[in-house]
């Protein structure tokens, strides 16, 4: 059993096992982990469901492969054994629904104050997101 | 551009794809409008966003009035660039006035492949264990990064500075070079 580091949406960290590089996870700490709850109707977070099946794709034993569940909600990942650290991306919907359905995907990031912002903010005004940076 | 059309419902949200806090705070001296930082470079993936400046649209609504355009805010560049910011300002003064986006507004910009994610991932990687004192586990993964997206530069020039080379360097215009001779592939509208 390790401790690894898993870069989502925030910093979290977990205990897992590995087994040919892959991390494995108790199941009843996958929610704290990546933010996806293992229920009956399949891997929820929030209202969303995404259906697996009889979850024999996301199971090894009596824990879940992270990179399995990870690719079941179409989120990618990098994961580095040696460091114990795993990236988990943003759903890949997420950037479809900007790109194809021009829905802009909300952030939360903070000022330089500190303060926390998010774009859904200031909904209700024209906004120009201007991406840029100091190099 | 902000101060011009504040009351008129507009805004600018500026957001540095960067963790050099102090360097963004002297290009955010006496700007009124939110800045905020992105160290983990969140927008290149939600937004498929490949160097910058790039501005966004946003409507009252959260949509997408127009998408993912390489536009200056100053002419600071001019002679690099060979164009002004006064024609993208006009646009603005049309949208917040009178409604009308430019005929680009309809541009289809391509999505991310699976390179260009997974290079992001690596960035995000690399950046973390920089922060975390793990300089040859970073390395490995700037050079991850570079090699899956060689021409993004949220992936290659982002890290020069952080890899201790200057983002103004010899690397740099390397980089650049290469970009031009593959027909500077940005994930946007490049106005002519």
């Amino acid at each position: 059993m390790t401790t690894i580091t898993i870069l989502g949406d925030e910093v979290a960290t977990a205990t897992v096992e590995w087994a040919d590089g892959r991390p494995l996870i108790d199941p009843d700490a996958l929610s704290a982990a990546v933010g996806w709850t293992l229920k009956p109707e399949g891997l929820c977070r929030g209202d969303q469901c995404v259906l697996v099946g009889d979850g024999s794709a996301i199971r090894v034993g009596d824990k879940l492969d992270l990179a399995a569940v990870a690719n079941a909600v179409d989120q990618p990942t990098v994961i580095d054994p040696d460091a114990s650290v795993v990236v988990l991306g943003q759903p890949n919907a997420t950037r479809q629904a900007a790109l194809r359905d021009r829905q802009a995907p909300d952030f939360t990031l903070t000022d330089l104050d500190g303060t926390v912002r998010s774009l859904s903010d200031y909904a209700g005004k024209k906004r120009l997101l201007v991406a840029f940076s100091s190099w | 551009m902000h101060n011009e059309l504040v009351d008129d419902g507009f805004m600018v949200i500026a957001v540095a794809i960067d963790e050099a806090v102090d360097e963004v705070r002297v290009l955010a001296d006496g700007i009124t409008y939110p800045v905020l930082m992105d160290p983990n470079h969140l927008l290149t993936e939600t937004y498929a966003i490949s160097n910058v400046p790039a501005v966004v649209w946003i409507d009252e609504q959260g949509r997408i009035a127009r998408p993912n355009a390489n536009e200056f805010g100053s002419d600071m560049f001019s002679e690099f660039t060979g164009r002004t910011c006064q024609g993208h300002f006009d646009q603005i003064r049309a949208w917040v006035h009178d409604g009308v986006v430019p005929d680009d507004a309809d541009s289809e910009i391509a999505d991310l492949d699976e390179d260009e994610i997974a290079a992001r991932l690596h960035f995000r990687l690399a950046a973390h264990l920089r922060r975390a004192g793990n300089e040859e586990g970073a390395a490995r993964h700037f050079d991850a990064a570079a090699e899956l997206a060689p021409l993004d530069f949220t992936v290659v020039r982002a890290a020069m500075p952080l890899r201790g080379e200057s983002p103004f360097g010899e690397e740099f215009f390397k980089l650049l070079e290469e970009y031009q001779a593959a027909g500077s592939p940005f994930h946007g509208i490049t106005p002519a």
